[in-house]
């Protein structure tokens, strides 16, 4: 057992010390020793290689041993193993400049061993590692005809692809199929010193990805057999560079191009919608036709300004109502005029124009809290619809449009066109049932001087509210002196009757009578009245409340809804219009039926409507 | 586009059977090359494992068990000997190393020294070898129907008749010098269906 195991492993070590040991001379096929000193190197072969695998050739060295390099003085014997009787034969052609051997095809065989050796005179230079097959020293040359092309472009325009082709070797028959040739691609960047390889493949062109713009590359290719192992040599060199791509820079402009023309749209579109402005308002926002009241801005209305409306009715409409009713209603008899009552202030309260217009009638003086409440004025509607509505406030309307009388703003100059008026105000009252809206300044309120027991009141000329006056002030005056007026008038002609039907007029025919009694001419109401519901008239009211007679009966009546502010009793009638109806100064409307409770400091919307533009002509 | 269906022939039915004679080719040929490949990564592997350093190529006394089947060992020869006696010649080579292959993967399943991956590859030889076998034979008898190559070639189908020698000669070759062996045998298989297929079709990628 000792001896068996002992001789195994003898012959491992035999084994391994005939594979490892260097056999004498160096065979070309392994690499050499570097160590060995080259002056002692006996002949060799250097390299045997085939390009086609249909040839190929060896080279041999001298070594160290110079007087052998001489041609001729070594000889190459090859040995080729296709037969066990194979003998040793010579080179079949010599090449001695290069120390060369070439096999042709007819001596070259593939798949079968060769083995080379050297002989000198008397000694035989060989190694058995010099012993090779065709196929595995096949090193195929490199392909031609390198060229790339630019594929494509990253979109930050930094890197961009390359796709390489070539021309596989010529020498390699590729075309019968003798040869598989695969490629190996390798680049590198500028001067760097290491190349990058691509994996091998056995097609003619190549894609390399990722390289950058403004470097250089470098790109050589080389063959090899498909499955073996030796490369051939390297190509040729291309270079490849990128530069800059252009095409960018037209993007920048067109952009900017772009940009600015977005802009000078915009521009353009902002400015004709400037210039435009009121059409395309009107286009857009059509304007909803407004109320209008004469002598009345509604702008007033809205702010709720009624004590300047009052004001403006008051003063400055009392003046310039005439020449503003004149023209206005020459000019535009179809506009209608509706009576604007205190809503816009308080809400829409009916009864609180009552209030005042009862106060009116009366001419009593204007009272927040007590008493007038009772009093319910026909109301003279022509625009309130429900006002309009109930007969009964319409027949009082009738009535008190009657005893309205168109009186003069003047103090005495009324009296002679009074009962003109009043003849003239019977028309009126009919014709104010059938359009009310026609009527301009009419007051639809008057005085009622005495009750028929039959029911009948006895209504009086109404007092003519001075709103054309100028200053407010005086406008009270000729308010006040113009109910003394009135009073007269009111006395020297006796009324015609008219029926007055007021269901809450019992404190209403009181007045009456009490204002009958009264010989002085109760100061205008409106004027009393008028300072007690508006703040600023009353500023003027104190002169004219001399006249106060009246002024208790009064109920205080807004003036802003009208030009003639006070008045509620008594109207002057301005003029006749084309209608053959009386242009009486619009009184306060109201609906009696309406007018039930009192209304504390409510100032009755006068009669009648003015435009803003007319509004202007009668502002003060 | 070497796979093409044979479903891609429409009417000319010489032009059909030549389509489809060189679909045959290419399969059989992309088949030869890679089981060249694999044969070639084993011999490889083993050379790592097994005396790496030194040439084998040298040892006179390697003898594949193919040496007596009679090859043509240049360009010309494969190009000028008749085409029957070229598929003869890869038939014969095929059939010669199904059972060697086989039993060098029986060999190496059972031993731990290799890795997976090569005793994958093993497999994976015998199994090409055993397919391309019957790819060549159906080239062959797609061949002799054109009348490309006359019926001389008699039992192709009967791979023992092929067999040179009925002998388990491959049996005393070691792992390494079969690897090496088979090796050159896929190689020359591969060339020889090329020029074939040069010879026979040569208008499809030749």
């Amino acid at each position: 057992m000792a001896v068996s195991l002992s001789s195994i492993v003898l012959l491992l070590l035999l084994i391994i010390a005939l594979n490892w040991l260097p056999a004498p001379g160096s065979a070309f096929l392994i690499d050499r020793d570097p160590t060995t000193s080259s002056a002692t190197l006996e002949p060799h072969f250097t390299d045997c290689i085939s390009r086609d695998q249909e040839t190929f050739r060896c080279w041999w060295s001298p070594g160290g041993f110079h007087n052998l390099s001489s041609p001729g003085t070594l000889r190459v014997f090859y040995l080729k193993k296709d037969s066990p009787s194979s003998e040793w034969k010579e080179c079949p052609e010599y090449i001695h400049k290069n120390r060369e051997c070439f096999f042709d095809a007819n001596h070259t065989s593939v798949w079968i061993p060769y083995c080379v050796q050297l002989r000198g005179q008397n000694i035989t230079y060989f190694n058995e590692d010099d012993c090779f097959t065709v196929e595995n020293i096949v090193r195929p040359d490199p392909p031609v005809s390198l060229n790339w092309t630019l594929l494509n472009m990253s979109p930050s325009g930094l890197s961009y692809d390359v796709l390489v082709s070539w021309e596989p070797p010529p020498s390699a028959d590729v075309g019968v199929g003798w040869m598989r040739i695969e490629y190996e691609i390798q680049y590198r960047e500028g001067n760097a010193t290491s190349w990058e390889a691509l994996e091998k493949q056995p097609h003619t062109q190549q894609t390399i990805y990722g390289l950058q713009i403004g470097r250089e590359y470098e790109v050589h290719i080389r063959s090899r057999m498909q499955a073996f192992v030796k490369f051939g040599e390297f190509s040729d060199s291309i270079f490849i560079q990128v530069t800059e791509i252009p095409s960018k820079d037209s993007t920048v402009p067109f952009t900017l191009v772009l940009i600015f023309g977005i802009v000078g749209v915009l521009i353009v579109i902002m400015v004709i919608v400037a210039s435009q402005q009121q059409r395309l308002m009107m286009i857009l926002l059509p304007p909803v036709p407004a109320p209008k009241i004469k002598g009345i801005d509604s702008e007033l209305l809205k702010k709720g300004k009624l004590e300047e409306l009052n004001f403006i009715l008051n003063g400055g409409g009392l003046e310039g109502l005439p020449a503003y009713a004149t023209d206005f209603y020459q000019e535009e008899p179809w506009v209608e005029f509706i009576e604007v009552d205190e809503e816009d202030a308080e809400g829409g309260d009916k009864e609180d124009n009552c209030s005042s217009d009862t106060q009116r009638l009366l001419g009593l003086p204007h009272r927040n809290t007590e008493g007038f409440s009772a009093i319910s004025p026909p109301d003279d509607d022509s625009g309130r619809a429900s006002c309009y509505d109930t007969d009964l406030p319409e027949h009082d309307t009738q009535m008190l449009m009657v005893s309205l009388l168109p009186g003069q703003p003047e103090d005495d100059e009324a009296s002679p066109d009074a009962p003109a008026s009043e003849t003239s105000e019977r028309p009126l009252i009919q014709t104010q049932i059938g359009g009310p809206q026609t009527w301009v300044n009419t007051d639809l309120y008057a005085q009622v001087s005495n009750v028929m027991p039959s029911g009948g009141v006895v209504l009086s000329p109404g007092q003519q509210p001075k709103i054309q006056e100028n200053s407010s002030g005086s406008e009270r005056e000729t308010q006040k002196g113009g109910k003394p007026s009135k009073e007269e008038q009111k006395k020297n002609e006796p009324r015609f009757q008219l029926l007055v039907v007021v269901p809450e007029g019992s404190g209403y025919t009181a007045e009456n009578e009490a204002r009958q009694t009264s010989t002085p001419p109760s100061s205008p109401v409106p004027g009393s009245g008028y300072q007690t519901i508006q703040p600023q008239a009353m500023e003027t009211k104190p002169a004219a409340t001399t006249d106060a007679s009246q002024s208790p009966y009064i109920l205080p009546e807004s003036p802003q809804s009208q030009l003639f502010t006070p008045v509620a009793d008594y109207t002057v009638v301005q003029e006749l219009d084309t209608h053959r109806s009386l242009l009486l100064n619009p009184p306060p409307s109201q609906s009696p039926s309406l007018c039930q409770q009192q209304h504390p400091l409510k100032a009755p919307m006068p009669v009648g409507y003015i435009t803003p533009d007319l509004l202007g002509n009668l502002a003060p | 586009g070497s796979m093409k269906a044979a479903s891609i022939c429409s009417s000319d039915q010489a032009g059909c059977h030549f389509l489809s004679l060189a679909n045959l080719f290419d399969r059989v040929i992309q088949h030869s090359a890679r089981m060249h490949g694999i044969s070639n990564d084993l011999h490889s592997e083993f050379e790592l494992y097994f005396l790496p350093s030194k040439n084998q190529i040298g040892r006179v006394n390697r003898n594949c068990h193919t040496s007596t089947i009679l090859t043509p060992n240049g360009k010309e020869y494969a190009q000028r000997i008749a085409r029957e006696e070229l598929t003869e010649v890869i038939l014969k080579l095929l059939v010669a190393w199904r059972d060697p292959l086989w039993h060098f993967h029986q060999n190496m399943a059972q031993q731990l020294t290799f890795s997976h991956f090569s005793s994958n590859k093993s497999l994976e030889m015998s199994d090409m070898v055993h397919e391309l076998q019957k790819g060549v034979q159906k080239v062959a008898e797609k061949m002799q129907t054109l009348g490309i190559i006359s019926n001389s070639l008699g039992n192709l189908g009967s791979p023992k008749a092929l067999l040179a020698s009925d002998g388990a000669e491959w049996r005393l070759m070691n792992d390494y010098d079969l690897l090496y062996c088979f090796r050159r045998d896929s190689n020359k298989i591969q060339n020889y269906l090329k020029i074939l297929k040069c010879r026979t079709v040569p208008e499809h990628g030749c």
